[in-house]
């Protein structure tokens, strides 16, 4: 690549480069380049860059990198497939770059947008003012499966609620970010990001370099610091330990990358015991006492004292032990209230209501189903619209109203008019495309996007990471970017702002 | 060090220096064979007995199959059903580290893991069919490789400690078991002169013990000489002295002697006397043909010492 770029005059055409023959897709913004195939004019320098790399080179790049991925054990698990089957998550090579104007906005977006689900939270779990100026309807956070009753009035070690948010975010035919969903929960896919990061640096050395982007491998070390900040006590005492469900679980690699990366004990619930309301770690050489717990376990299976008596998971007595004010949980118990996908339809009402101020970020019109005028609203207009099921998550319990058949929209309606609380619905928002590898063709091609940036918030605050997951739907006309059912990954560049 | 940790730490020691062995025996098995008036049941019967799996071994092949050497070689490297084969073991060592990732450096984990997915490819087979002993070299090399990479790149404290107690309690018993089979399987024939000192040359080769055997006998081999060197040279890393005393320190690095109220005490006393007692070992006492019941004593303490360290330090049910 080195000789091809120096071989080119400045400005002449290239002969035969990634993105010649490129189509943009008819109605939908493509990150990098206009429709006339020019690149955007902020991403000029990038596509150089980029153009200078033959397809030939960038076919061996790229397997490369996915070798390097497959031996590192860069790889998750597939529940549908054979129990422990492990795959790669498909990542190309090409990034996805977003400018330093854009990224300003998203990041002040995202901080303020968290900063108002965090209130959200403690309001909801305190004195519930929201609910009584009937901004955000009482039984719509009440009635939730997420909300936990009995957390009201529990104050979380270090104030904090939401240490590790993903946002998922889309960009519609205009250009505008927008709000696709919150992750307050268990957000994953962070190791992907730094991973992606790792392997273009190593294959794609030069234009890394020139592309002048923020670095992301500071997040781990970034990420102890916001979960030693919130310890109930002294931070640089304190034992912090990374709570996974084991080896089988979809996301261990990403478990035990934080981990490793972080320096921490990676532990599963069968290590773990409370004593007197306070939780220890079984060592070889006895019990040792634990301040900070960052669970990547579902809240279902953390204590099987409050959730699920029936189950064998879980360590007994966590909860009480939590309530006590004796460990921090990451994140908090009982977060998932506030990334229901009903109460998503709030979030900019949230905004203006908590911190007085005009959302920065645009979110998609949503329609909820448990409000009888949007419910009318949603089954006379099933074939135009996105059906979620407010408590599934990953892609699955959606209806796609216009690729529907008559059967399924029948079938929607009725579960619909069921359990109206269960549903929302969204007009569908056409996603930004982005050059994408297509080893078939040799070439790059038009592939959807999404956008999930990683957002931490310890005792000071929140704070963005200059990037996040793209997860691109590599299938043609696919708007699935889920790594269970056929999505794959990109690099995120976010550029610096020109000095 | 969380229990569930060490335990996983323990058993992948175990199943390299296995899958490390396992490799060596066959290549040198395989090299005897071609030179040696040995009939190929003579040669290849102490591998599976070495590993233990001869009664599984003669249930499904018949009590004379071990004479089939192609038959020993796919049954020990790629059976599903042999807990012993690389193939088993290569994937238990990588189920082991992958469930403590955090714990294991990522040097020796690609090193690990590149050989598992070798062996699940198609190269694996056609090298296997081609070039047998590039084949074997090849498993030996990348376990060395995880080994010293774990010694070099893991911080030097309980977990690497776990790791290389599992790696030296698995290599003594598994120098004791081979050499008790070939000494016993030897006495019992009659052969040349030239040809037992070609076979204890073997064995010697299939402990990586050859040069420096050489180096301390400059040449006399002898069944006793052999016997006894590896047995009690103190110096070589494979023999049984050596492990054993390694184990002790080792054990001694995790459970110190003197933390009375730490878990582990009954395996670090159990190997403490069964340190002292083979550094009491004298060459000439092997002589005697006693040396079958010293080598049982050391794979049974052995085994106690492992079952105390499961109950003791790994949270294993009494």
């Amino acid at each position: 690549m080195q000789t091809q770029s120096q071989s080119q005059s400045q400005g002449a055409p290239l002969p035969d480069h990634l993105f010649s023959g490129y189509r943009t897709l008819e109605g939908a913004y493509d990150e990098l380049l206009l429709p006339d195939g020019a690149p955007r004019p902020e991403f000029q320098a990038v596509v150089k860059l980029l153009s200078a790399i033959a397809p030939e080179e960038l076919a061996r790049c790229q397997n490369l990198a996915e070798l390097a991925l497959l031996n590192q054990g860069v790889t998750f698990s597939v529940y549908a497939d054979e129990r422990g089957q492990e795959k790669i998550f498909p990542f190309c090579l090409l990034p996805r770059v977003i400018s330093a104007r854009d990224w300003d906005h998203l990041d002040r977006g995202l901080q303020q947008r968290v900063r108002a689900l965090q209130l959200f939270l403690d309001d909801v779990y305190g004195d519930q003012r929201i609910l009584d100026s009937g901004k955000v309807p009482r039984e719509l956070v009440l009635g939730s499966k997420h909300y936990l009753p009995m957390l009201r009035g529990v104050r979380p070690p270090g104030q904090v609620r939401i240490h590790i948010a993903g946002i998922d975010l889309i960009r519609d035919p205009a250009g505008t970010f927008r709000v696709l969903e919150d992750n307050l929960r268990t957000p994953s896919g962070v190791s992907y990001v730094v991973e992606n990061r790792l392997v273009s640096k190593r294959v794609l050395p030069q234009a890394v370099d020139q592309a002048k982007i923020h670095r992301v491998d500071h997040y781990p070390p970034r990420l102890a610091e916001t979960l030693r900040s919130v310890s109930p006590r002294d931070p640089d005492q304190s034992v912090v330990v990374v709570l996974t469900p084991g080896p089988f679980n979809s996301a261990y690699f990403e478990h035990s990358f934080l981990a490793r990366t972080m320096g921490l004990e990676l532990v599963q619930a069968a290590d773990l015991f409370v004593d007197q309301d306070e939780v220890f770690l079984r060592t070889t050489r006895g019990p040792r006492r634990v301040d900070v717990i960052y669970r990547r376990t579902d809240e279902a299976f953390i204590d099987p004292e409050v959730f699920r008596p029936d189950s064998l998971l879980g360590v007994r007595g966590l909860i009480r032990a939590y309530v006590k004010g004796n460990v921090t949980l990451a994140n908090a118990p009982g977060n998932g209230v506030a990334d229901d996908k009903a109460i998503y339809a709030f979030v900019p009402d949230m905004i203006r209501f908590y911190l007085s101020e005009e959302p920065l970020l645009e979110q998609v019109p949503t329609y909820v189903c448990a409000r009888e005028d949007d419910r009318r609203h949603v089954v006379d207009h099933l074939g135009e619209l996105v059906v979620k099921a407010v408590d599934e998550a990953g892609g699955y319990g959606m209806l796609m109203g216009p690729q529907s058949t008559q059967a399924q929209r029948d079938e929607f309606r009725k579960r619909i008019e069921a359990e109206p609380r269960k549903y929302i619905a969204q007009p569908r928002v056409e996603l930004s495309t982005c050059p994408t590898w297509d080893p078939k063709a040799g070439r790059a091609v038009a592939r959807r996007v999404d956008l999930r940036p990683y957002i931490l918030t310890s005792r000071e605050g929140p704070w963005v990471l200059p990037g996040g997951l793209t997860r691109v739907a590599l299938v043609e006309g696919s708007y699935v970017v889920n790594s269970s059912q056929g999505g794959g990954s990109k690099d995120t560049w976010v550029q610096k702002p020109l000095p | 060090m969380i229990s569930r940790v060490a335990d996983h730490c323990f058993w992948l020691g175990r199943y390299l220096e296995r899958v490390e062995s396992t490799a060596r025996v066959l290549y040198v098995t395989q090299t005897m064979a071609g030179d040696v008036e040995l009939s190929p049941r003579q040669c290849w019967q102490p591998v599976v007995i070495v590993s233990g799996v001869s009664e599984p071994f003669a249930a499904r092949f018949g009590a004379d199959a071990t004479g089939d050497g192609e038959l020993v070689q796919r049954y020990m490297t790629w059976d599903e059903q042999n807990p012993t084969s690389i193939q088993r073991s290569v994937s238990a060592a990588r189920e082991n580290a992958r469930s403590i990732r955090e714990v294991v450096s990522l040097e020796a984990w690609e090193a690990l893991n590149e050989l598992h997915l070798f062996l699940q490819g198609p190269r694996a087979t056609a090298e296997y069919d081609q070039e047998r002993f590039f084949f074997y070299r090849r498993v030996r090399n990348a376990m060395q490789l995880t080994i010293g990479l774990l010694r070099s790149t893991m911080l030097h404290d309980t977990p690497l400690d776990f790791i290389w107690l599992g790696v030296i309690l698995e290599r003594s018993s598994q120098t004791a078991r081979l050499l008790d089979v070939h000494h016993h399987a030897m006495t019992s024939m009659e052969l040349h002169r030239v040809v037992q000192a070609a076979l204890w040359l073997s064995i010697l080769r299939a402990c990586s013990g050859f040069e420096p055997f050489m180096k301390r006998h400059q040449g006399r081999v002898t069944r006793d000489a052999v016997a006894a060197f590896l047995v009690t040279e103190p110096q070589f890393p494979r023999s049984i002295r050596y492990c054993v005393h390694q184990g002790y320190l080792t054990l001694s690095s995790i459970r110190p002697p003197s933390a009375r109220d730490l878990p582990g005490g009954v395996a670090l006393e159990r190997l403490r006397v069964l340190d002292h007692w083979l550094s009491e070992v004298q060459p000439a006492a092997l002589e005697q043909g006693s040396i079958h019941e010293l080598l049982t004593h050391v794979v049974d303490e052995t085994a106690g010492t492992c079952s105390d360290i499961g109950r003791e330090l790994l949270g294993y049910a009494a």
